[in-house]
């Protein structure tokens, strides 16, 4: 049964001040320059309710940025599995975003499974946000299907004004929910509300590229030779922020760090770009994307190929992060026009 | 076992990365469990030597200097360069954009005569370099990386990536996006974008990427309408003895 | 934060310890190694392993030996790398940890009962041994056994005194070339590719096994296609920087595959067309 339930938006401050009593809160913080960063709260009154998304999508408390996997005694021979985690709520997560989480949990949940990731994942409860209207002219959420929400939330919020509508997911949800004491029971004109507004919104949402929901794989099955690589190429210029800001990029290095007894230490794990010149080198130098073209490439095969012929998805969520991070304005609506119009 | 000793020289540089060293506080005392510094000039009085690892901050500036150099290299199992001018050249590559008689004179006056001067050099392109801490100054947690990798007689390889990408991790907000330019997208990682988490720009002290895109980065500087000049002078502010290198230097952003 | 200790990890180790170890070219160190506890590593032909240095780091190495010898298992490592250049300083005696075996290898039951190609250029003779010696070991199995080797110079020969007995075998018929001999080198001269076009074979029944570096697969599949061998009849192991060896990582991915977890070992059939694979 569906479950819907309505907090004041006086109350989200009380709501947001109680969670935070009893663990961690992360929710979207203003960090100046229409730039803004999941980032611990206490209260409410720190929330950005109106943000773009963030710097770093929320993956970075799923798979951290760095993450201790083992750490070693070397006296003794010995090496030991670990895991650090932190139980929390993210507060206030786009549909883009919760689609990327999604996107991890398959990856990480694929054989042989992620321990690290799958207890993690487990501790963290989501509270979605629904865009009721684009964030910026970058995003593309509509074409990959992910302005509405489809799941992966414990709690999602619907601004309606005054008041929040927010539909119960999950039992978690449902205690998160129970415990704030702040939420009332929503009544039919609330949800006729809902219904509205969702209604608003395909009107609003329309496809941002050139080319159909189910065009864009065929699309990228075709490009493999395009010239537009190779513009590319003269553009890039293989920093890495279009892969560590997107919420679907999961590639890491492994790394050991010695303390300086020189015998204890840790092996972790650090985000790690396919953009990044020796990513795909091996030994005795070959590079198998040499090329800064190829890397793009690679870069959108992993998004709109790749995982379609594994995972039956697309891994871009839509957010737009890639094309307002990069410095040589690499947008990837443009790429995918650009393609479309040479591939006719 | 033998603690390995340590000595740390100088040669053209204004001694500020040793300085790193004095500051490191309580981390210094691990340290020193570890080695046994048997000459630094910022802390002790003795000289010595006698000695296995040589930490060398400083770029080669004179004839006497390669001369200078050369004997440290034959005594040192390990040498090691320290900081920007040792490892890039660095601010002394300035000297690389002048004819070398122009500014000598512009620099000693009526005494020019009395001095002896080469284009800067960083220390690999004189002798062959076992390990690089770049920076200017030095980023003390990659130091004692390096340190440890050079008692453990293991490989250290310096980040081939841009500074942003531990710009990204670090979230800043892009400098670009402030709309000042920064040299963080070719310049090698390994400080954890340091200067951009204080609020500052990216000066490209630890050296460019091994190949760094001039094609994207010159329409990256149209579209933001920067002045090539300018740029190409904060470019050349740490980087421009990197003209004179015949090889990229082993182990510097190379697979490992 | 919370710190616990995992029990289940795809990054726990195996202890193991260094049985044997000698230089076999002026880059190339062999090593004979065993799991502690007795325990076999119980690999299929092909598949490769994670070496663990503790503090230093991992690299994927491939498994030289045949599966039909339980109670050990062998490596040949080229110093290219931190961990490499480390465990070029190991010696008998020394431990180390293992992770895997990773990866699908050769495909064996396919191959049995046909008549086979091997063609191996450079380090490729270390993987392929691995198949080689389970072949030779179950020789009655197989039919035709072709094996065509190929190096830059006689100095660079792996197993050299093991190679010797191939050749001096009834069946198998062997070759081996070297791009530059010396004035001892008695064989072949010129690139392995030259070898290809003389080996009288049945294309039909012929499975073709080429393993070498990666700038060797372009020329050696022409002289092979030539022969009319059919596409699903070919394999190749492919060379990637693995990292996790669990297909999470992404350093070794070709297209779609991980070539730690779907390879290293591809039907000639199912990797070609894909981008950055050959």
């Amino acid at each position: 049964m569906q479950r819907f339930v309505i907090l004041s938006k006086k109350d989200l401050d009380a709501f947001i001040s109680a969670l935070a009593q009893s663990q961690k809160v992360v929710a979207p913080v203003a960090r100046g320059h229409n730039n803004f960063s999941f980032a611990e709260v206490s209260s409410g009154k720190e929330i950005t309710l109106k943000y773009i998304p963030t710097i770093l999508p929320p993956k970075k408390y799923f798979l951290p940025t760095q993450e201790i996997i083992t750490s070693y005694n070397k006296r003794e021979n010995a090496l030991n599995a670990i895991l650090e985690y932190e139980k929390m709520v993210i507060f206030g997560v786009h549909t883009c975003d919760l689609a990327g989480i999604q996107c991890l949990n398959m990856v990480f949940a694929d054989k042989p499974k992620d321990i690290n990731y799958i207890i993690r994942k487990n501790k963290i409860a989501i509270i979605g946000l629904e865009c009721n209207d684009y964030c910026d002219e970058y995003a593309s959420c509509h074409v990959v299907g992910n302005h509405l929400p489809n799941g992966g939330y414990d709690l999602f919020f619907t601004d309606l004004g005054d008041v929040f509508i927010v539909h119960i997911n999950t039992m978690l949800g449902d205690e998160l929910v129970n415990k704030a004491a702040v939420f009332k029971s929503a009544d039919a004109k609330m949800l006729k509300a809902l219904e509205s507004l969702r209604q608003m919104k395909h009107s609003i949402f329309k496809d941002e590229v050139n080319v159909k929901h189910q065009e864009l794989k065929p699309l990228f099955d075709r490009s493999s030779n395009s010239k537009v690589w190779e513009d590319l190429n003269k553009r890039c210029v293989a920093c890495g922020n279009c892969t560590n800001v997107c919420p679907t990029c999961y590639c890491f290095d492994i790394i050991d760090e010695p303390n300086l007894d020189l015998n204890t230490g840790v092996r972790y794990r650090r985000w790690d770009s396919c953009q990044n010149e020796p990513f795909a080198k091996v030994a005795g130098n070959e590079n198998f994307r040499k090329e800064r073209s190829q890397r793009q490439r690679h870069r959108y095969m992993r998004k709109f190929k790749y995982p379609v012929d594994k995972y039956s998805r697309y891994f871009c969520t839509g957010c737009g992060r890639c094309s307002r991070t990069c410095m040589a304005q690499i947008k990837l609506k443009e790429t995918i026009n650009d393609l479309a119009k040479e591939t006719q | 076992m033998r603690k390995p000793k340590v000595a740390f020289f100088d040669f053209s540089s204004c001694e500020g990365c040793q300085l790193q060293v004095a500051n490191f506080g309580e981390a210094l005392l691990d340290i020193l469990g570890l080695i046994d510094v048997v000459m630094f000039r910022e802390a002790i009085s003795e000289k010595s030597d006698d000695y296995d690892v040589a930490i060398i901050e400083g770029s080669i500036t004179t004839s006497h200097d390669i001369e200078r150099i050369k004997q440290i290299r034959a005594t040192a199992k390990v040498l090691i360069a320290y900081g920007a001018c040792a490892t890039i050249g660095g601010i002394n590559g300035m000297k690389n954009n002048f004819d070398l008689e122009d500014i000598k004179k512009y620099v000693y006056k009526d005494d020019a005569k009395y001095f002896e001067s080469i284009p800067t050099h960083p220390l690999h392109q004189v002798v062959k370099v076992d390990y690089f801490v770049h920076g200017c100054p030095v980023y003390q947690p990659e130091f004692v990386k390096v340190l440890k990798c050079a008692l453990a007689g293991l490989l250290y390889t310096v980040p081939d990536y841009a500074v942003c990408t531990e710009c990204r991790f670090n979230e800043n907000v892009c400098m670009y996006d402030k709309g000042i330019t920064c040299m963080g997208p070719v310049t090698r990682a390994g400080c954890n974008s340091w200067c951009v988490n204080n609020g500052n720009i990216c000066y490209g002290c630890r050296g460019m990427l091994s190949n760094p895109a001039q094609e994207g980065q010159m329409d990256i500087l149209k579209k933001h309408n920067i002045a090539l000049d300018w740029v190409q002078n904060k470019m050349n502010m740490y980087n421009k003895p990197r003209e004179l290198d015949t090889e990229p230097p082993a182990n510097n952003g190379h697979i490992g | 934060m919370k710190r616990i200790e995992l029990k289940e990890s795809e990054y726990i180790v195996a202890p193991a310890k260094i049985l044997e170890a000698r230089m076999m070219t002026a880059q190339e160190k062999y090593f004979k190694i065993a799991l502690e506890g007795g325990t076999s590593l119980d690999h299929e032909p092909g598949q490769f392993v994670m070496v663990s240095l503790l503090g230093i780091g991992e690299a994927p190495i491939s498994i030289s030996s045949s599966p039909t010898k339980r109670s050990y298992f062998e490596l040949v490592v080229r110093n290219v790398g931190k961990v490499t250049n480390a465990l070029h300083k190991m010696e008998a005696g020394d431990s180390l940890g293992i992770r895997g075996p990773f990866g699908r290898g050769f495909p064996v039951q396919i191959l049995e009962g046909n008549d086979l190609l091997f063609v191996a250029g450079g380090l490729g003779v270390v993987p392929l041994r691995s198949l080689i010696n389970f072949v030779i070991d179950n020789r009655r199995d197989f039919g035709k056994v072709h094996i065509l080797l190929g190096c830059k110079k006689p100095a660079d020969l792996l197993f050299a005194n093991e190679i010797k007995e191939w050749g001096k075998r009834l069946d198998v018929n062997f070759n081996c070339t070297v791009d530059k001999a010396d004035p001892d080198w008695k064989g072949n001269i010129g690139l392995i590719t030259s070898l290809i076009p003389g080996v009288n074979l049945n294309p039909k029944r012929t499975f073709a096994v080429v393993v070498g570096p990666p700038i060797m697969y372009k020329f050696v599949l022409i002289e092979i296609l030539k022969k009319e061998i059919p596409q699903k009849q070919i394999y190749v192991s492919l060379e990637r920087h693995m990292k996790c060896g669990v297909g999470k990582c992404g350093h070794c991915q070709i297209a779609q595959y991980y070539c730690c977890k779907d390879g290293p070992v591809f039907s000639y059939d199912q990797i070609k067309g894909n981008l950055e694979a050959l």
